[in-house]
């Protein structure tokens, strides 16, 4: 006989040693917190947004001297182009996330769902990606406007020997390797964390279509 | 959300919980992860309610709200942690209806039941609680010819757990 049919004759028998919840226990348990992937994830993203824009706002509101020089920036025209689409983007980042969020239901099939949810983290991932490239872009242009406007900085690296010249060559790509690193390395973590359990449930389902 | 709407999604889990419990008994092995996962499934349900349209039965609409929370939403949380094998819990047969043979092969099937993959265990549920193949696939999101060839393997591979 097959395995599966003499399952089947008992597992029905079996439910007499579940639990039964009268209505008064259910009640109670609609008012408790989910501790789904999907609200972890919602959290993670809102942290996303904070974390970026609190780097991006809190030399502004804590250093005077940052400040004055920052107001100073925006007399260049491509300053304030800049800024605002730096805000366009976050705000076009916040809408594709309130959609990917909307778009996950479970009462999709399983593969669907997965595939909702792997897409929010993508645009999770896109938004940090799109952090780090604007960082990654603006160190050395930072250090390029510093060395054409900034005096003394200036005068330095002016009398820089071609030995100190390559020791701040190679430690700005150090930096800025070691800051990308790190980050990936986190992202790696909480995501792999969380979602290992979904991603080779995903790649079960995937597998049989090939 | 309003009092109705409560009520009447209280009264048809009510009704219908052993879905529920059977899913909890296949995915968990150990009481408390059944009550955790049992209570998370119903946090998902009641959040889906409004929008289940009673096209479909409440029954079948719940087991893929259970499975998909099951397979794919379900965080298990770092309180429930615990070393109790399923052994422990072992799904009581009542001796006085079986032989010893086939109680004995009963056990050994549920531990094998216990070992296959989140995917495997999904078709097995569905399979014993007697869905054709068309649900199967809808369920699982899967064609239908992928869903026979899966249910194949996972018998196949059912019988190499008892018999190695």
């Amino acid at each position: 006989m097959d395995e599966l049919e003499l399952l089947k004759k008992d597992w029905n028998k079996n439910t007499a040693e579940f639990k039964n919840y009268s209505d008064a226990d259910i009640y109670p348990m609609l008012r408790k917190k989910s501790s789904s992937i999907v609200k972890t994830l919602f959290y993670i993203s809102i942290a996303e947004f904070v974390f970026w824009i609190a780097i991006n706002f809190l030399p502004f509101i804590l250093s005077d001297t940052y400040k004055e020089r920052l107001e100073k920036s925006y007399e260049n025209p491509w300053f304030i182009v800049l800024t605002i689409l730096s805000f366009v983007v976050i705000f076009v980042f916040m809408y594709l996330l309130y959609k990917s969020y909307k778009s996950i239901s479970t009462t999709d099939s399983a593969k669907k769902l997965m595939e909702s949810i792997l897409k929010t983290r993508k645009v999770i991932k896109y938004y940090v990606l799109y952090n780090l490239a604007v960082i990654f872009i603006s160190i050395p242009l930072s250090m390029y406007f510093e060395f054409n406007q900034n005096k003394v900085f200036h005068d330095q690296v002016e009398a820089f020997n071609s030995k100190q010249m390559f020791v701040l060559y190679a430690a700005t790509i150090l930096v800025t390797g070691i800051f990308l690193l790190v980050f990936w390395l986190f992202y790696k973590l909480i995501y792999g964390i969380l979602l290992k359990r979904l991603n080779r449930n995903y790649k079960e389902l995937k597998k049989l279509e090939v | 959300m309003n009092k109705e709407l409560e009520h009447s999604f209280v009264e048809q889990l009510q009704k219908h919980q052993n879905i529920v419990h059977k899913v909890c008994r296949l995915y968990t092995n150990n009481v408390d992860a059944h009550n955790d996962l049992f209570q998370e499934i119903t946090i998902q349900l009641w959040r889906a309610f409004p929008k289940f349209r009673g096209d479909a039965k409440f029954s079948t609409w719940m087991y893929r709200v259970g499975l998909n929370t099951a397979i794919t939403l379900y965080r298990k949380s770092k309180r429930r942690i615990t070393t109790q094998g399923f052994d422990a819990v072992e799904f009581k047969i009542k001796a006085e209806e079986y032989d010893d043979t086939e109680e004995q092969q009963l056990k050994l099937l549920y531990q094998a039941v216990h070992q296959l993959n989140d995917i495997e265990k999904a078709l097995v549920l569905l399979y014993l609680e007697d869905k054709d193949y068309r649900e199967i696939s809808a369920t699982l999101g899967i064609s239908e010819v992928n869903a026979r060839v899966k249910m194949n393997r996972v018998k196949k591979k059912l019988k190499t757990i008892l018999n190695p």
